[in-house]
């Protein structure tokens, strides 16, 4: 309070300065008011500034000692919030400071390319992801302090809704494939919604390793039960990271029982038919909405395991497994599911070995299913098509 | 949202599908350029807004049809060379299996050789079972390495094909940049088109709009200006006509007044000459008398006593009919003053009743101006309160105090009113007299010493000596100083000499006398009064006169011309003696009524004048200016207020509803909660 006393007096004594200016200028006339200000090029009104924003600007200066925002009004709220310095320690704005334009000045110092909308027009959102995300992806195990992290996480926990991590670095011993484990991270975000990952390393050069693009199990342990711990997580992407059936299976293990998740992203991976009977049992046991098996290498079996789950299914809207290996028999499978489903609503079974018989068998589901709004047989070979596949209205097929 | 490809053979060439749809969307651009070139008249522009939504929404199918596309493709070529890869790792695997056969079957073969190695015993067959060993080796050997080779080439190539793929889609890439670039150029460029298109047509919209209602409230107002206009000139006209109607009753008034007065003074004059004439006669008829007793006493003195009994019966005889006549002339005579009378009575009511309507005419009018005033301050005043915010002074009111002052002069001549027609006559006929006199000086005094010498006689001259002392005189004295005034003054008089000739002597001097004095406007009964100014002033003058004789020892003549007149009065001196007396006589009449003369007359003065231009101009025209500005504003606040009533209702109803929408949900809220 002292510092700002002394602002007021120092204004005071500015406003007196101005007030006898004023004056002197209303002892002259009109004319020579303007031949002052034409003789001095500097001379202003707005050089004097008034002594409510001396005091706010003593606020913004002393702020780490002495935080002042919800007692001001609006319009000085503002003031403040625009002039804050944006490196003020996270453990003091996290809390104090509401979503709005200091975290939005905190993200245009510190990212060039701001898109609020992904982030639900939340900077403060958007400040804490991001920042959380930099620090994981900057993270090397055994070198780095988890610490830093877990003090971040105390104060952003309820900003952060989504994780989107796009490379997880190793450890420089050799020995050690082990990544960073999101168990200690996990259980602590009480309000993540969606997690994406992808394990592997950014601009590797030429120190390339295969480890380097895959998780190990352990770290597939770590994850499994760290998501199992991460109640309120609802979408889970484990892209481009190479699981396995083995991994896959371990994961699913976790997930089984998981309250929340509503969908599950295992694109770009190599899970072939054990890891899809593992889905499939996940399929009958959680209330997945949506699942992509993009780019994988699921045979026959794998879609038979899927096509059994699908039909007692009663949740699953929509289901991708474009890109894998599933011939006429997995295909037919998923067709006769599909006449004991309800739900779903989107199949994408692009770019696989389907041919003829399936597309048969899928005009015959149309025929009865209603529920059914697209159907994606694109990079098939189907051969000659039947008109009912054709005819279906309110209805989407795109083939290729 | 149906998209059914049905050529099988797009498959495995998506680029032609995009080729397609890019020529379409070229097509698309080229459609509204051609439209743009021509006219842009009101149809197309209607068939443009509805033909621009429909291209835009093409515009954005393409722009994913495109990804899809590519998509696709990319996943089409991924399968195929996973189908290539899969069949590759299917012969790599046979044609290693074939070569672990035949390198097996080499293998046994070559450990059976080394058995039968062992058989041979000379050096010659080992050598060559050696050498034949090593053959099989060596060839087994390049086979190994023929395969590795052939694997390495493989690996090379498909290194090559995988750096070729990889160049590829780059380019690929690339080609998509450029295309998704190019589509968001012309998804721009649509946007922009559209854009300037609505803008065009809203701001024609707005510009009509805007035309619209400045060309209605254009009429609205002149047709405000012109009713206001209208209703001040009207009010103008109205002013003009009630000033005038004011004006009208003014002179009306002042007009009846005067003709009235006019006929009264007619009146008048017509009886007071008849007064005159029967006054006259009955001083000829006095005179007649007072002669025969005259001849009387001298005929009784100068005869004897023997001659009494006759004379008795002569006297008696001759006196009976001139007293009947006598009787009865002031029978007539009382009769004719009482009708006189009568009549200066009529004349009082009758001014008095006029000065009184009048009045009331005056003070009606007044009151109404006043009040007309009165209402005009008011409401500039509430004008200057309410609407100006402005102090309102009360401006000079000269009505007040020149009203006020008014109704006290007017009681205060009330009562002296009433002398007002006698004094009007009074003072023509003075104005004429005096006229008359300044016109004959010389003349009277040049001619005044023709007749008194043998006119005047010692006796009477001793007789009225006598009775100026005692203070009264007798009826001949005053006969005698009557006929010396109308000797002196008589040449004033316009009298017919004719008329007069036909009468008697003593008639007409009579008559001339009551003329005289009627003229002079003196009353009968100040007639001893005159004669006693009369001696008096001979007295006084011969005093002086005998002074300045004495003195000087000048002038005989004077002194002879004194003497026959010095028994009763100088005639020289008759007619200023007269004059004092007229002044002396008429004073005492004039104080009393002057004032209210002045009254009457001032009524028409040019101080009412003022007064009443004051009452109309109580409002100044500064002021009125001001009136009309502000009604002017007013009329426009009137009309917004007007426009916030209308409004106000539907707030009301507004909010009422707002309260009944916060009712509802409270109450769909409140299940909830509970």
């Amino acid at each position: 309070m002292d510092n700002l006393e002394v602002g007021t007096e120092g204004s005071a004594l500015q406003d007196s300065a101005a007030i006898k200016l004023d004056k002197d200028k209303l002892k002259a006339s009109g004319k020579c008011g303007e031949m002052r200000s034409i003789s001095d090029p500097c001379w202003t009104q707005e050089l004097m500034p008034p002594l409510s924003n001396l005091c706010l600007q003593s606020i913004v200066s002393n702020f780490e000692e002495n935080p002042i925002v919800e007692q001001l009004r609006p319009g000085e709220k503002d003031f403040i919030l625009k002039h804050l310095f944006t490196d003020l320690p996270l453990h003091m704005t996290a809390n104090l400071i509401s979503d709005g334009v200091y975290w939005r000045r905190c993200c245009e110092r510190q990212w060039d390319l701001c898109d609020v909308s992904d982030y639900g027009h939340s900077w403060k959102r958007m400040f804490f992801e991001r920042r959380l995300e930099s620090m994981i992806e900057l993270f090397i195990p055994d070198a780095s302090d988890p610490e830093v992290i877990l003090d971040m996480v105390q104060h952003c926990r309820d900003y952060i809704k989504r994780l989107s991590i796009s490379q997880l670095l190793l450890s420089d011993n050799e020995s050690s494939a082990d990544h960073f484990d999101f168990g200690i991270l996990l259980d602590k975000l009480t309000s993540l919604e969606e997690l994406h990952l992808i394990y592997r390393v950014k601009k590797c050069g030429m120190n390339f390793e295969w480890k380097m693009l895959e998780m190990s199990d352990r770290d597939c342990e770590s994850l499994a039960k760290a998501i199992e711990s991460c109640k309120t997580l609802k979408r889970l992407r484990l892209q481009l990271s190479n699981i396995d059936d083995n991994q896959c299976h371990l994961l699913v293990k976790y997930l089984l029982d998981h309250p929340s998740l509503r969908e599950l992203d295992f694109s770009h991976n190599l899970i072939s038919d054990g890891g899809a009977k593992a889905i499939a049992e996940l399929l009958t046991r959680s209330k997945l909405e949506i699942l992509n098996l993009f780019d994988n290498d699921i045979r026959d079996k794998g879609a038979k395991a899927i096509a059994q789950a699908l039909s007692e299914n009663s949740t699953l809207l929509s289901l991708n497994l474009r890109l894998n290996r599933v011939k006429d028999e997995g295909g037919q499978a998923i067709s006769e599911a599909l006449l004991k489903n309800n739900t779903l609503h989107h199949l994408h079974l692009g770019a696989n070995k389907v041919t003829g018989p399936t597309a048969v068998a899928l005009s015959e589901v149309l025929a009865q299913n209603n529920i059914l709004r697209s159907i994606n047989l694109s990079c098939n070979n189907l051969g000659e098509l039947n008109e009912a596949v054709v005819k279906h209205p309110s209805f989407r097929l795109s083939l290729c | 949202m149906e998209e059914v490809d049905m050529d099988p053979e797009k498959a495995s060439e998506p680029e032609n599908v995009e080729v397609k749809s890019r020529v379409f969307t070229l097509e698309d651009d080229k459609d509204p350029g051609v439209e743009l070139s021509g006219e842009m008249s009101e149809k197309r522009l209607q068939e443009r807004e509805k033909i621009s939504p429909r291209r835009i929404t093409n515009l954005q199918r393409h722009l994913t049809t495109l990804v899809t596309n590519i998509q696709t493709a990319a996943d089409a070529r991924e399968s195929m060379r996973r189908k290539e890869l899969e069949e590759a790792r299917k012969m790599r695997l046979e044609l290693l299996e074939n070569d672990m056969k035949s390198s097996q079957e080499k293998f046994e073969e070559i450990t059976r050789g080394w058995s039968l190695t062992k058989e041979k015993v000379s050096a010659q067959e080992l050598q060559e079972a050696l050498n034949n060993q090593q053959l099989l080796l060596t060839s087994l050997l390049e086979d190994k390495k023929k395969v590795i080779d052939e694997l390495q080439q493989e690996l090379k190539l498909g290194d090559d094909h995988f750096v070729k793929d990889l160049k590829k889609q780059a380019e690929e890439r690339d080609l998509m940049l450029e295309r998704m670039e190019d589509q968001i150029k012309t998804l721009t460029k649509a946007y922009r088109e559209e854009l300037a298109q609505t803008q065009s047509v809203n701001q024609r919209e707005t510009k009509d709009l805007l035309t619209n209602d400045t060309s209605d409230w254009e009429q609205r107002m002149k047709k405000l200006w012109d009713t206001e206009q209208a209703r001040l000139a009207q009010r103008r006209k109205t002013v003009e006509e009630y000033e005038a109607k004011i004006h009208s009753l003014i002179f009306e008034t002042m007009d009846k007044q005067t003709a009235t007065k006019i006929e009264q003074n007619a009146k008048l004059q017509v009886l007071e000459r008849e007064h005159q004439k029967t006054l006259a006669s009955i001083i000829v008829v006095r005179l007649n008398q007072i002669k025969e007793k005259h001849e009387l006493e001298v005929l009784t003195s100068s005869r004897v006593d023997s001659l009494q009994t006759e004379k008795k019966n002569a006297v008696a005889k001759p006196n009976n009919q001139p007293r009947k006549t006598s009787q009865s002339l002031s029978k007539d005579y009382k009769q004719s003053v009482q009708q006189y009378e009568r009549l200066q009575k009529k004349l009082k009511q009758i001014v008095v009743a006029d000065a009184r309507t009048f009045e009331e005419m005056w003070a009606t009018v007044e009151a109404e101006v006043r009040q007309l005033a009165e209402r005009a301050l008011e409401i500039d005043s509430l004008i200057c309160r309410q609407h100006f915010g402005v102090a309102w002074e009360r401006p000079p009111m000269p009505l007040a105090a020149s009203s006020s002052s008014f109704h006290t002069e007017r009681q205060t001549h009330r009562p002296a009113r009433r002398a007002v027609s006698q004094l009007y006559h009074t003072e023509q006929s003075l104005q004429r007299s005096s006229q008359r006199t300044t016109m004959g000086v010389d003349a009277e005094t040049e001619s005044a010493d023709v007749d008194h010498a043998s006119m005047g006689g010692t006796a009477t001259q001793s007789e009225g000596d006598a009775e100026l002392e005692d203070g009264t005189l007798t009826l001949e004295t005053v006969t005698k100083v009557m006929e010396l005034l109308w000797e002196e003054v008589g040449f004033l008089m316009e009298d017919d000499p004719t008329l007069l000739a036909s009468l008697e002597k003593e008639e007409q001097t009579a008559i001339k006398l009551g003329s005289l004095l009627f003229s002079f406007g003196i009353e009968e009964e100040d007639l001893p009064k005159l004669a006693h100014f009369l001696l008096k002033y001979r007295q006084q003058q011969s005093e002086q006169t005998e002074r300045v004789c004495d003195e000087t020892g000048e002038s005989s003549d004077q002194a002879a011309a004194f003497d026959p007149t010095s028994d009763l009065i100088h005639p020289n001196h008759v007619l200023p003696a007269l004059k004092s007396f007229l002044n002396q006589y008429m004073k005492s009449r004039q104080n009393s009524c002057q004032s209210s003369v002045v009254h009457t007359e001032g009524r028409g003065s040019s101080e009412d004048k003022a007064y009443w231009e004051s009452l109309g101009n109580v409002i100044p025209d500064s002021k009125v200016q001001l009136w009309e500005e502000a009604e002017k504003t007013l009329t426009q606040y009137i009309v917004i207020l007007t426009d916030i009533c209308a409004l106000d209702t539907e707030t009301d109803s507004l909010r009422q509803q707002n309260a009944e929408l916060r009712m509802l949900l409270q109450q769909s809220l409140n299940p909830q909660v509970s």
